[in-house]
């Protein structure tokens, strides 16, 4: 018997619903869950994607990507790849896989909520391969990071992370619990699908995989590249979902778009951006994140608000001028406080990679150099104790980054807000204003110093703060480089330059 | 006499640190409660230099207890206090 063609049968089938009679369509459909507020439901009838996949192709292919994904796993697992990488590389791994595999499998509850309660079929039947493609990829994180217990136990990172009270990882988990498990479907398309998966983790799934290829590492590139593959499909259901809002409410598409963009690209700039200009090898790096930034993501959402009608956020200036600073920020904010990672960072601020900073970002030395001087001086006397901290950094209220850090030294400045008799804190005028436009949404977040001023760490020093995250020595995190880089600057060595 | 969290910037530094204080300390000692977590770990030391402590922008006297700059300013509970060089 001849088959139909899929084009035949593909609207009819994607286009399948009930006519409800023994519920409310309120009660099927809350509006809470669908988030389509006072938006017609006719008008989700115009909701429509492109990649026009059926289910029996997405199995075919799916299974053809398992296969050859773990294919080269099989094979590099015997050829001891692990034992010949880079420590900054390796840094850079371990902080993808802790800080991506949970959000993954968040992921899968999101891609479910739209299965079963996105306002339009179309967008329903999408949600099941988005479903099937985060259960895909965490699994792919989890036992490729299984293979590489035996190397480090900080692999183990990559299932317990998100089972801890890690500063960083609550900061992300932050992000995801308020975007993707407690939004809605609207809310969650447009700040996941749309700004977080095209927008960032899909340019940067590429550039990882290359960067890990560049590196030696093809394990962690193959697995990078089978997921991005996912992310490309599924990602585009935040388009017609945009394009929905733009016609019928387009100030609320406005408001997420800016607030997604903003959280998300602070997340992005502190785990890729450190990744890029200082954890890979300075011989490998082919652009700065700033570049790459400017280059594809950038230009990618200059491109999508242009198409779409979206004004550019308001804070676009000091977005551009985080470019140049909040990385660098968070950086040497993470090496210092260094005992609370759960990877080990290199500084990357040996001659040589300072001079690749300072040609990169021309104010470096200005903004970054002069604390690291301070820092390097203490690593040549072994004066050790001076290079960690002895309380915790100041942190902002929606974000959970430290305040500060989107910028640099010469533009630190407070900016705050009173919401029913408390003081809140961000990190700009960007996460201030977010709070402010919702602040019951935000007010009952607790970020670390929050917990530990209501006593949630004991005792209260850093010893009880590392317990409390859940670091044990075994992770705890040091110099990739055991300090050697110090050595370029330590007077012997400038004698000799 | 009580613990009160402050979030204390040392001038030139990148982040405030979260910093207990009491509030029967000394504005002076409050300064250098401050400035042990960047000077000398990311900022030069400059000894015999004496401190100048900002709430808002009020510079406040060094020997004022930090209950009466309390008092005086309104500082509340993770409130900025910024710590700089006299001179």
């Amino acid at each position: 018997m001849a088959l139909l063609n899929r084009d035949d049968w593909y609207d009819i089938a994607r286009d399948v619903d009930w006519t409800l009679s023994y519920v409310d369509a309120q009660q099927a459909f809350p509006p809470a869950w669908t988030g389509v507020g006072e938006i017609p439901a006719a008008a989700w009838d115009d909701w429509d994607e492109t990649y026009r996949v059926s289910y029996r192709d997405y199995v075919r292919v799916q299974r053809e990507k398992e296969a050859g994904a773990h294919a080269v796993r099989e094979a590099l697992k015997r050829a001891n790849l692990f034992s010949k990488l880079d420590p900054g590389h390796i840094a850079s791994s371990q902080l993808h896989m802790g800080t991506t595999c949970m959000v993954e499998q968040m992921a899968i509850t999101m891609q479910s909520r739209f299965c079963r309660f996105a306002p339009s079929p179309r967008w329903r039947s999408l949600g099941v391969f988005g479903m099937l493609d985060e259960i895909r990829h965490a699994q792919l994180d989890l036992i490729f990071s299984h293979d590489l217990l035996k190397h480090d136990e900080r692999f183990d990172w990559c299932n317990k992370a998100f089972h801890t009270n890690e500063w960083g990882v609550l900061a992300v988990k932050n992000f995801f619990d308020d975007w993707m498990l407690n939004a809605n479907c609207v809310e969650a398309a447009m700040a996941t699908s749309l700004v977080v998966e095209h927008g960032f983790t899909n340019i940067q799934f590429v550039a990882l995989a290359a960067d890990a290829m560049e590196a030696g590492d093809v394990d962690f590139s193959n697995l990078l590249s089978s997921i991005q593959t996912d992310e490309a499909r599924h990602a585009q259901l935040g388009f017609p979902t945009l394009e929905v809002m733009m016609k019928h409410d387009p100030k609320r598409a406005q408001q997420i778009f800016d607030v997604a963009f903003w959280r998300s690209f602070r997340l992005f700039q502190t785990l890729t951006g450190t990744s890029m200009d200082y954890y890979t090898p300075v011989k490998q790096r082919k652009m700065s994140f700033k570049e790459f930034m400017l280059e594809w993501v950038v230009h990618h959402h200059e491109r999508t608000m242009k198409d779409y009608g979206l004004a550019k956020p308001w804070y676009w200036e000091t977005f551009l001028k985080c470019l140049d600073h909040g990385h660098h920020a968070m950086h040497i904010g993470t090496w210092f406080w260094r005992p609370t990672l759960f990877w080990k960072p290199n500084a990357g601020v040996s001659a040589e990679e300072r001079r690749w900073l300072n040609q990169k970002y021309p104010g470096w030395e200005d903004s970054w150099g002069v604390l690291w001087d301070e820092i390097i001086a203490n690593v040549n006397k072994g004066d050790m104790a001076k290079t960690y901290p002895e309380t915790l950094p100041a942190l902002c209220n929606i974000t959970q980054l430290p305040l500060g850090s989107h910028w640099d030294r010469h533009h630190i400045q407070p900016y705050t807000s009173e919401y029913k008799g408390r003081l809140y804190n961000f990190d700009s005028e960007v996460s201030k204003w977010i709070f402010d436009i919702e602040p019951e949404r935000y007010a009952g977040h607790t970020n670390v110093v929050d917990r530990f001023l209501l006593g949630m760490i004991q005792p209260m020093n850093l010893e009880g703060g590392l317990l409390w995250m859940g670091i044990t020595p075994e992770v705890m995190g040091d110099d990739a480089y055991a300090y050697r880089w110090a050595a370029d600057y330590a007077p012997a060595a400038k004698l000799a330059a | 006499m009580a613990l009160f969290p402050i979030y204390g910037l040392f001038k030139g530094d990148f982040v405030p640190h979260l910093v207990a204080v009491d509030t029967d300390d000394a504005v002076g000692q409050v300064a250098e409660k401050v400035a042990v977590h960047s000077v000398g770990r990311r900022l030069p030391a400059r000894p015999g230099v004496p401190y100048r402590v900002s709430v808002g922008e009020r510079t406040v006297p060094n020997d004022a207890t930090l209950g009466e700059v309390i008092a005086q300013t309104g500082l509340k509970p993770l409130q900025w206090v910024v710590v700089d060089y006299a001179t």
